[in-house]
C-alpha cells in the first residue's frame, strides 16, 4: 500500500445519538429529525408512515441536536452544536427544498477543561438564550434579541463543577435553568438559578433540592401548566418544583431516554438499559401535581432516544440494536406487552470486532461483524449486491421449471409453488407455520413436465404441458376445460397471462387461445417458417391482464418477431445476427418505457426500446442493457444474527468452516446482575451455535485467533482472556487456550496462565505471539514426550503501558499502546529476541493498528482520527532510524476498533482498481469504511478534484470541510494530509451538470473522464 | 392501566393511519437522497456568524467590580433592573463566588 490513502464510507453511521419531532419542513407538516453521528436524516409523517426525505452529512459529530421555534416563525428551526465546538441554526426553505443556515458559530474557548459527561446543549422555551455546558465550571451564553437573531455568545462561572444534567425551566418570568450536579461527597443535588442576560451572570434561583437519589442522572423539565422539573434516579423518580415534592420508587434501573408524550407535560415515556419502556404519568388536580404513576409497557431496543411521533406511533433510536418504529397498544397482547414493533431500522454500532470472509467462495469478501451490545448484540453479514433472504428451502434435483400461483386471482400474495421436473411436476405451498411442504392440485397434470403455469382471471390456474392446456380452478383445484394439441404435435414452448394463452407447436405452428371463465376458446392460428424457441405475452399496455403484442423468438433465422394479438399478424421482425438463438424473450417496461428484452444462448442480453405511442408498433433502438435506473436498491445487503448477548470478538476457520466468538451474557434475573462469558463455535453457513466453551467468572474473552503450529498440520483456535477482578485496576492473571474443533466440538488442547489480560494474539512464524499487558510474549509449540502440546515461553518485550494492538508482518511486529501511540519490535532468529526498531513518540491513545505496507502503518486513535506512520530505514542517526514518522493525518470523526485487510467488492485483478490494496475499518457508530491505496498520480489528481468540490459542495450550517478533516486532539490541529475524503469526491456523481461542468472547468478534464475516474474508485466498495 | 394508556396525541389523524407493517424479520430499506448543498445560503447573514466574547471572565469580573464600586449609591439603586427583585444586592451573589483561577 502507500502513503497516500483514499477514505470512503461503505456503509454510513446507523447508531442514533439523536431524534427530535417538530415542524421542520413546514407548518403543516411533521418531521422526524434524527442524528446519527455525523449526519442528520429528515422523515416526514405520513398516513404510510416514516417518509425519508433526506440524509444531511454534518461536518462534525453532532453533540446536540434540539428544534426550536422562535416568537413569529411559522416552522421550526433545528439548531446543532458538534463536538469540536461549532454550531448551526438551520431552515428549510420549502420554495427552494434546501436547508439554509440561519447563523452559525464557534463556541470554544481556549482555556477550559471538556466536561467528561459530554457536552450539553439546551434552548430556553421562551427562546431568550441558547445554553451550553462545555466546559467544567462554564455555562456558556448565546442570547437572542427580540427579533430572534443570535447575539454574541459570553461565559457565566458555573460553580458545580461534576455537572450531570443542565434543562430550562418552563414558565419562569426569567431564564431558569436547573443544574443536576454531583458535590465531592458522591452526593447528588439540583440547584436552580435565573440568568441575568445584562449582567451576564446567575441569580440564585427560586429553589432547590439536595440529596436526590444515588444514580439521579436526567432531569425531564415539565412544561405548563404544571412547571416543575422531573428527576429520574435509578431507584427513585421525584417530581419537583418550588411549591411540590413527589416521589415514586422504581425497580432499578437506569434510565437512557425519555421522550415527551403529551404537550401538557403528563405522560413521559421513559427506555431503560434493559430495552424496557415504561409510561411515566404525573397525576394532577388542576395544576397541582398529585404524585406519580409507572407502568411497563413492554420491551423494545435498548433506547438512546424516544420521540413521540403521532396517533400512538413512537421512533425509537438505538445505539445498541436496531431502531425501531413502534406502536403503543391499548390493550396487551399474549406476553402482556403494549409495545409492537412495526418497522426496524438496520444499525450494525457499535461494530466492536469484524472479520472478512468468502463464505460462498466466490472471491468476494463478506464482512461478519460483531455489532450491538447487551440483549441486542448480534453479528451482522454485511455483503456487496441484492440480498435474498432464505426463507424456506427444499432439496430438489432436475428442476427444470419453476411458477408461483395464487390461490384466489385477488390474494396478494403467492401460495403455491410449481416445480416441474423432466418426467413429473410437483406443487408446494407454505403451510400457516411458514414452512414449505408439499401439497396437490387434482387439475393439475403431474406426470409431466410443465412447459408453462399461470394464474387466470376468474380464480383460475393455467398448466400448459407437451400435450395440452389445463384450465383448473383454483379453489376447487379441478379440471375446469382443456385443449388439445392436434396429434402428431407435441407443444414445445408456451406462455400466457390472465387472459390469454400462446402455443407453438412442432413445425412453426403459433396457436393463441383465450381464458374464459371455465372455457379456453382457440382463436387464431399462424403458420411460420421455422420452429419457434421461445414466447412472450406480457402485458405492457393499459390493460394489465391482456396483451395486444406477442414476442416470438425463432430458431433457423435467428430473429424475435413481433406480432399483434389478437389476429396474429407480424408486426415487425429483428434478425439478431451470428448463431446463437434466442432463449428468452420478454415485454417489459421499466419507468413507463417498454422494453423487448430477450436472451441468447451465449448468455447475451439484448434489449430492444418498444415505440408503442404510434400504434404501429416498432423496434426503434437496440443497445446493450443497462438496468441502472434499478440501482437504488441499497448497495451492501445485510443479513442479522441476533445472538441475544454480546459478541465481542470473532475469528473464521476456513478448515472446519466454523466461526468462533467470545461473548458474554447478562443475567438479569439474579438481582445480582451476573455475567457470564463464553467461547462459542458457530457453523458458517447457519451460524447456529454448535459447541460453547464457558470460561471462569470474572474471566473476559480478550482475543481470539486461527492459526497452526511449526511441526503441526492441525488448525487451532487461540483464545487470550483476562480475569477482571473488581478490586484490581489492571488485570493481573490471564490464560491462553488453545482448542481444536472436532466433531463440530471445541476441544481444549492446551491452556497457559499469563500475568495479564491476553489482549491480542497473532500467528507469527509458526509461534504465537500475545500481547499480555505491557509485555509484548511469544510462546513455542511444543510436543511433550506423552504427545500432548504445551506453549512455552520464548521470548518478550516489555515497555509500553498496555499493548493492545499487534499486528505482525514477517518478522515485524507492529504494536499499538494505550497511551503511547504506535511502536515497530523486529523479532531475532539468532537471538531468539524481541527489539524495538522504532517508535512514533506522539501520545496517541489507540484504538485500532494495520500494517499497510513493509514501511507505513496505519493508526487509529480516540480523539476520531486516523494517521499513517513510516518507518525511517535510511536515517542517518540512530535517532532517526528510531522514530517512525507521521507521514499521513487525518479526522475521521469516528471511533473505528478494528482495522483488517479485505475488499468488500469482487475484486478482477485485469482492472485499474482491482490492483489497489485496500483496508476495511468497522467502527462504534456502525459505520463499514474502505481505506485505499493511490497511486501517486491518481491521489494528485483527487486531491485537486477534492479541493475544487470544497469549492462547490458546501458544508450544511456553514461547517468546513477543510477544518472538519484536519487532525485534532487537545494538544494540536493540523490540516489534514495524504488522506482524501471519499465521501466528498463521489458526490461528484451527485452533482447536476453545471456543477460539473463547472468543476471541469477548473480541472482541466472532460466531465465524462471526471465521471470516469470517479465511477473506478466507488467501484471499491 | 387502560386511565393511563390512550388518549395518545394526535397532530394529523391521518399520519401511519395506511402505515403497512414490514415483515420484522426484514428491516426497513428506506435509504433518502444524501443532500449535498450548492447554493450560497449554507452561510449565515453576516452578523449572525457568531463568536464568543473576547474578553476573559475573570476580567470582565474585575472590570465589573470596578464599575460597581466607582457608581454613586444612588445611581446603583436606580440601575438595579427588575430581574434582580431588589431584594439581594449583586455583591452578594457573586462575592460568593470566588473567580476561577
Amino acid at each position: 500500500m502507500s502513503i497516500w490513502n483514499y477514505v470512503v464510507t461503505a456503509h454510513k453511521p446507523t447508531n442514533v445519538t439523536h431524534s427530535c419531532v417538530g415542524n421542520f419542513t413546514g407548518p403543516q407538516e411533521l418531521n422526524l429529525i434524527i442524528a446519527k453521528c455525523t449526519r442528520i436524516e429528515i422523515h416526514l409523517l405520513t398516513p404510510q408512515g416514516l417518509q425519508p426525505m433526506l440524509d444531511v452529512p454534518i461536518y462534525g459529530r453532532i453533540a446536540t441536536l434540539e428544534l426550536f421555534r422562535p416568537h413569529g416563525e411559522a416552522q421550526d428551526l433545528l439548531f446543532i452544536a458538534t463536538e469540536r465546538y461549532k454550531f448551526c441554526v438551520l431552515q428549510w426553505d420549502p420554495e427552494a427544498a434546501e436547508v439554509i443556515t440561519r447563523a452559525m458559530g464557534d463556541v470554544s474557548d481556549r482555556i477550559g477543561r471538556p466536561t467528561d459527561n459530554g457536552q450539553i446543549g439546551i434552548i430556553d422555551p421562551d427562546c431568550r438564550l441558547i445554553g451550553l455546558h462545555l466546559y467544567d465550571g462554564l455555562f456558556k451564553v448565546i442570547p437572542f434579541d427580540n427579533k430572534g437573531q443570535l447575539k454574541e455568545a459570553f461565559n457565566i462561572r458555573l460553580e458545580e463543577l461534576q455537572v450531570l444534567d443542565i434543562k430550562f425551566l418552563y414558565g419562569c418570568p426569567r431564564p431558569t435553568i436547573i443544574v443536576l450536579y454531583q458535590d465531592n461527597k458522591d452526593a447528588r443535588h439540583v440547584k436552580t438559578y435565573e440568568v441575568a442576560l445584562k449582567d451576564k451572570d446567575f441569580v440564585e434561583g427560586p429553589w432547590s433540592q439536595n440529596n436526590l437519589d444515588n444514580g439521579a442522572d436526567l432531569l425531564i423539565p415539565v412544561p405548563p401548566p404544571l412547571c416543575g422539573v422531573l428527576i429520574i434516579g435509578e431507584e427513585t423518580i421525584v417530581y419537583c418544583s418550588a411549591s411540590a415534592f413527589k416521589a415514586i420508587p422504581i425497580r432499578p434501573s437506569i434510565t437512557r431516554a425519555y421522550g415527551r408524550v403529551d404537550a401538557d407535560g403528563s405522560r413521559y415515556l421513559l427506555g431503560d438499559h434493559a430495552g424496557l419502556l415504561h409510561l411515566l404519568v404525573i397525576t394532577h388536580e388542576k395544576e397541582k401535581v398529585t404524585g406519580l404513576k409507572i407502568e411497563l409497557l413492554g420491551e423494545t431496543s435498548i433506547a438512546s432516544t424516544i420521540s413521540y411521533l403521532d396517533n400512538a406511533f413512537v421512533y425509537v433510536g438505538s445505539s445498541y440494536g436496531d431502531s425501531q418504529l413502534i406502536k403503543l397498544n391499548l390493550h396487551p397482547d399474549a406476553k402482556g406487552s403494549y409495545v409492537e414493533v412495526l418497522e426496524r431500522y438496520v444499525n450494525l454500532g457499535p461494530i466492536v470486532d469484524f472479520c472478512v470472509v468468502d463464505l460462498e467462495r466466490q472471491g468476494q469478501g463478506q464482512v461478519v461483524t460483531c455489532s450491538g451490545a447487551y440483549k441486542d448484540g448480534s453479528l451482522r453479514i454485511v455483503r456487496n449486491g441484492i440480498g435474498i433472504n432464505e426463507q424456506a428451502s427444499v432439496e430438489l434435483q432436475g428442476i427444470k421449471g419453476m411458477w408461483s400461483l395464487r390461490a384466489a386471482t385477488d390474494d396478494p400474495y403467492d401460495t403455491f409453488l410449481v416445480v416441474s421436473f423432466i418426467s413429473e411436476t410437483r406443487i408446494l405451498a407454505m403451510n400457516l407455520e411458514d414452512e414449505l411442504e408439499e401439497t396437490e392440485i387434482e387439475g393439475f397434470c403431474s406426470q409431466v413436465q410443465t412447459l408453462f403455469c399461470h394464474d387466470a382471471m376468474y380464480n383460475q390456474l393455467v398448466q400448459v404441458t407437451s400435450s395440452s392446456v389445463r384450465l383448473i380452478s383454483s379453489t376447487s383445484r379441478e379440471l375446469q376445460n382443456e385443449w388439445n394439441a392436434p396429434s402428431g404435435y407435441s407443444i414445445n414452448v408456451a406462455t400466457a397471462n390472465a387472459t390469454q394463452v400462446l402455443l407453438a407447436t412442432g413445425g412453426g405452428h403459433l396457436v393463441y387461445l383465450e381464458i374464459g371463465d371455465g372455457i379456453l376458446t382457440e382463436v387464431k392460428h399462424a403458420q411460420l417458417e421455422y420452429e419457434v424457441s421461445c414466447l412472450d405475452m406480457n402485458p405492457i399496455g393499459e390493460n394489465p391482464n391482456y396483451s395486444q403484442l406477442a414476442a416470438v423468438g425463432m430458431w433457423t433465422d435467428i430473429s424475435v418477431r413481433l406480432f399483434s394479438i389478437p389476429d396474429m399478424n407480424l408486426v415487425t421482425k429483428e434478425n439478431l445476427g451470428g448463431e446463437i438463438i434466442p432463449r428468452s424473450v420478454l415485454l417489459c417496461s421499466f419507468e413507463g418505457i417498454s422494453y423487448l428484452l430477450c436472451a441468447l444462448g451465449d448468455g447475451h442480453l439484448l434489449n430492444f426500446l418498444l415505440n408503442m405511442s404510434t400504434g404501429d408498433l416498432a423496434i426503434a433502438k437496440e443497445g446493450e442493457l443497462t438496468i441502472g435506473t434499478i440501482d437504488d436498491i441499497q448497495k451492501l445487503h445485510i443479513r442479522s444474527i441476533p445472538l441475544g448477548e454480546h459478541a465481542r470478538r470473532i475469528c473464521h476457520q476456513e478448515q472446519t468452516r466454523t466461526f468462533a466468538i467470545c461473548s458474554l451474557k447478562y443475567n438479569q434475573s439474579n438481582s445480582e446482575e451476573a455475567e457470564m462469558h463464553f467461547i462459542r463455535l458457530l457453523d458458517d453457513q447457519t451460524f447456529d451455535f454448535i459447541s460453547t466453551y464457558p470460561l471462569d467468572q470474572y474471566e473476559y474473552g480478550c482475543s481470539i485467533l486461527s492459526c497452526s503450529f511449526s511441526d503441526d498440520f492441525n488448525v487451532y483456535y487461540c483464545v487470550g482472556t483476562a480475569y477482571v477482578m473488581p478490586e484490581e485496576n489492571e488485570p493481573s492473571k490471564g490464560r491462553i487456550l488453545v482448542f481444536l474443533v472436532e466433531d463440530q466440538k471445541l476441544q481444549l488442547i492446551a491452556e497457559k496462565e499469563t500475568k495479564g489480560a491476553v489482549y491480542s494474539l497473532n500467528a507469527f512464524n509458526g509461534k504465537l505471539l500475545a500481547a499480555i499487558n505491557q509485555k509484548i510474549q511469544l510462546y513455542k509449540w511444543m510436543l511433550r514426550d506423552d504427545g500432548t502440546h504445551e506453549l512455552q515461553s520464548e521470548c518478550g518485550h516489555h515497555g509500553h503501558i498496555l499493548a493492545l494492538y499487534v499486528q505482525t508482518r514477517g518478522d515485524f511486529i507492529v504494536v499499538g499502546d494505550l497511551m503511547k501511540s504506535i511502536s515497530l519490535l523486529i523479532y531475532k532468529h539468532e537471538e531468539g529476541a524481541i527489539e524495538e526498531r522504532a517508535r512514533d513518540y506522539n501520545a496517541n491513545w489507540m484504538s485500532a493498528v494495520e500494517i499497510l505496507d513493509d514501511d507505513i502503518y496505519l493508526g487509529a486513535e480516540n480523539n476520531f482520527n486516523l494517521f499513517t506512520v513510516r518507518k525511517n530505514s535510511d536515517g542517518a542517526t540512530d535517532e532517526e532510524r528510531g522514530r517512525l514518522e507521521v507521514v499521513g493525518e487525518y479526522h475521521l470523526g469516528e471511533f473505528i476498533n478494528r482495522f483488517r485487510h479485505g475488499s468488500l467488492v469482487m475484486r478482477l485483478l485485469d482492472s485499474d482498481v482491482g490492483q489497489i490494496p485496500t483496508v476495511i475499518f468497522g467502527t462504534v457508530n456502525g459505520v463499514i469504511g474502505v481505506i485505499a491505496s493511490l497511486p501517486n498520480e491518481q491521489y494528485l489528481f483527487f486531491e485537486k478534484l477534492q479541493s475544487n468540490l470544497r469549492k462547490v459542495i458546501k458544508g450544511v450550517g456553514g461547517l468546513s470541510h477543510e477544518q472538519w478533516r484536519s487532525f485534532y486532539n487537545e494538544k494540536k490541529t493540523v490540516d489534514a494530509k495524504n488522506f482524501l475524503d471519499g465521501d466528498l469526491i463521489e458526490s461528484f456523481l451527485d452533482l447536476g451538470r453545471i456543477r460539473m461542468e463547472e468543476i471541469s472547468k477548473a480541472m482541466g478534464a472532460s466531465v465524462e473522464e471526471l465521471m470516469k475516474r470517479v465511477e473506478e474508485l466507488t467501484r471499491l466498495h | 392501566m387502560g386511565s393511563l394508556l390512550g388518549h395518545w396525541p394526535s397532530f394529523d389523524p391521518h399520519n401511519f393511519s395506511q402505515l403497512r407493517p414490514s415483515d420484522p424479520s426484514n428491516p426497513s430499506k428506506m435509504t433518502p437522497v444524501t443532500y449535498h448543498p450548492t447554493h450560497d445560503r449554507t452561510i449565515p447573514p453576516p452578523n449572525q456568524v457568531i463568536s464568543s466574547e473576547a474578553k476573559n471572565i475573570l476580567l470582565r469580573h474585575f472590570y465589573q467590580r470596578a464599575e460597581d464600586k466607582l457608581r454613586p449609591k444612588r445611581a446603583a439603586s436606580e440601575l438595579l433592573t427588575p430581574e434582580h427583585g431588589g431584594k439581594h444586592p449583586r455583591a452578594s451573589a457573586s462575592a460568593s463566588k470566588a473567580p476561577p483561577c
